[in-house]
């Protein structure tokens, strides 16, 4: 009984607070956690990213797709390591320059190069993390979470790369801030993680989290959520992804004729440096799309290529190959396997060395089962 | 309050999982022991010598453990969460502190008993190492802030080690070289000027300079470990 009272009374208490601040109620999936506003970041003569903004609410995910360089300057202007040429982030709508501690403790990051305690066991540091964040969030449903419960007794020294990634994953459940950020989540993890990977974004989504995703892989950035941006030196930019139809529409104004040659002969001309040089379709892993530009991916080297990725699609159909995504083409020859991580994501992967994986969109998918006669 | 004392608890608790099987720490644990333990063996130890064995245990333990604990979270990464987490950084500290000042306390205590040592006024002479273990976890407070791994660490440790324990017997030679009655003024030889009072019949009221000297030292290894501090912590 007295517990039920306590309970209410807080309940009472934080709708005064949101009354107080003039915020949205509890239960309103608009509630502002992360806004930056104008925020720009020029190193020397390089502007690593033009003024952008950028605003994620609660129970919402964002993908950034960027390169390495500003990856790491984003992530420490909103650590405050290091300052921004100019513009002001607010998370929970409190400025870092005014109270860095108030500020930092709604931020729980996923660091790339995180730490562990070799010598303690999974099971200690899961203890360790409850304690520290006074968290109530029990030891085991982490465990379960990030897949790691029959290693609570192991080692870290003696944890797989995967599994310690797993491990820095749990700290982000006891922190419970306000809003996650993931640094190249699934960086060099195998399936098992990358699948828990995307489960604990979902799940911590559901929790009401502001979850922001920094990667400078597409695929990993897809895999998570709808929601990508690019973001460079011109600014930030959506990756539309429902927008398939649209560009075939604009493409097709262009005359065809060039493409059909007398003599069966089909060769993919690509630029390197000032020479061109030919491809055998069968060679080719899959084209990726970045900027505009179409990439060929050839044993885990990338050469930019003179056509659109509609010329190339359908100059490759008859080799079998097949348009998984906007921004993608593979070669079904090369397809090893097809994961689904929820009803509406999916990942190709293939069986060339580095083991790609490449985004498969929903609408894509139902075209590949008939493709491969499943109904 | 409450939580912060969880907090620090926590922090010791996993300081001393990791400790404990670190062995290329806990092996320094074992060097004071061993040899007073070699010396119990020989008996009717003269109070200097003994005294040097509790001095390389202050030196070797107290701010060696302390300055590895702090420089291990710096080599591997995991300071900075540390950091990010509620825990303040004097939470941190203290969590440390306190498990360094633990295993001093043991290892004091064993080594007494290897060596016979019983002070004829017992509550001086443990306020007085109480105080010196307080300066000596600054100092390793101090190192461990400035040092960015445990092997800087160990190497970092060795001249304060030659200093503050060997170092005792720097006085003998103070005939000859004046200007080495300086040493005199050292938290270690204070120590041990301290320890030659008591068996002397002295209490409270006789040594108090020698504990104020030793405070002061505290004092000031506190004012540097928080200047350190402050400078290191801003970038």
């Amino acid at each position: 009984m007295y517990k039920d009272g306590q309970q209410i009374s807080v309940v009472i208490s934080i709708n005064n607070l949101y009354n107080k601040h003039i915020m949205p109620r509890l239960g309103d999936d608009s509630m502002e956690i992360l806004k930056i506003t104008d925020l720009e970041k020029h190193n020397k003569d390089t502007v690593l990213f033009s003024a952008f903004q950028l605003t994620i609410s609660a129970n919402e995910i964002v993908s950034v797709h960027s390169s390495m360089n500003v990856r790491s300057a984003l992530l420490k202007i909103l650590m405050g390591e290091l300052p921004a040429s100019s513009g002001s982030i607010y998370i929970n709508e409190k400025d870092i320059n005014e109270s860095k501690r108030s500020y930092l403790k709604n931020i729980s990051v996923l660091f790339l190069d995180d730490g562990l305690y070799e010598r303690l066991t999974v099971k200690d540091h899961l203890s360790f993390y409850q304690a520290i964040f006074s968290s109530n969030f029990p030891i085991e449903e982490v465990a379960r979470l990030v897949q790691l419960e029959d290693k609570s007794k192991v080692r870290v020294g003696k944890l797989t790369f995967s599994e310690q990634r797993r491990l820095h994953l749990s700290r982000i459940f006891f922190q419970n801030a306000e809003l996650i950020i993931f640094e190249e989540p699934d960086q060099n993890v195998d399936l098992e993680t990358k699948r828990v990977f995307i489960k604990a974004a979902r799940e911590l989504k559901a929790r009401g989290k502001a979850i922001l995703v920094l990667t400078g892989n597409m695929e990993s950035a897809l895999a998570v959520t709808d929601t990508v941006y690019r973001l460079d030196d011109k600014g930030l930019h959506p990756i539309e992804i429902q927008s398939e139809e649209n560009e075939e529409e604009m493409q097709e104004g262009e005359p065809e004729e060039i493409i059909i040659q007398p003599a069966r002969f089909e060769k993919i001309p690509t630029k390197v440096n000032d020479k061109i040089v030919l491809f055998d379709p069968p060679e080719i892993d899959y084209i990726e799309s970045s900027d505009g530009q179409s990439h060929l991916n050839i044993k885990g080297e990338s050469y930019p290529c003179m056509f659109t990725m509609t010329e190339l699609e359908s100059r490759l159909i008859p080799y079998g190959f097949f348009r998984c995504h906007r921004s993608y083409i593979v070669n079904l020859q090369k397809v090893r396997e097809v994961i689904t991580w929820t009803r509406n994501s999916f990942t190709l992967v293939l069986n060339d060395e580095s083991k790609s994986s490449i985004p498969l969109s929903k609408s894509k998918m139902a075209e590949l089962k008939e493709m491969l006669g499943l109904k | 309050m409450n939580m912060s004392i969880k907090r620090l608890m926590a922090i010791f608790n996993k300081d001393y999982k990791d400790l404990s099987r670190n062995l290329y720490v806990s092996f320094t644990v074992v060097v004071p022991l061993f040899l007073a333990a070699f010396m119990g063996r020989q008996g009717n130890i003269a109070l200097e010598q003994q005294y040097m064995v509790y001095n390389l245990t202050l030196c070797l333990v107290t701010a060696y453990i302390q300055c590895a604990l702090i420089a291990e979270e710096k080599e591997k990464n995991t300071l900075r969460n540390l950091m990010l987490s509620p825990a303040s950084t004097m939470e941190i500290l203290a969590g440390k502190g306190l498990l360094s000042f633990a295993t001093t306390l043991l290892v004091l205590g064993l080594s007494a008993f290897f060596l016979d040592y019983m002070p004829k006024d017992l509550i001086v002479v443990t306020a007085a190492m109480v105080l010196s273990a307080i300066f000596y976890i600054g100092l390793g407070t101090a190192l461990g802030l400035m040092t960015k791994s445990a092997m800087e660490a160990s190497v970092i440790i060795m001249p304060f080690v030659f200093v503050f324990s060997f170092g005792t017997s720097l006085s003998f030679f103070a005939d000859k070289y004046p200007f080495l009655h300086a040493a005199d003024y050292l938290p270690n030889a204070q120590l041990l000027l301290l320890a030659k009072e008591v068996e002397l019949g002295a209490g409270f009221a006789d040594v108090w300079s020698n504990l104020g000297i030793i405070a002061i030292w505290v004092v000031v290894m506190t004012a540097i470990t928080v200047a350190i501090y402050r400078k290191r912590m801003v970038d």
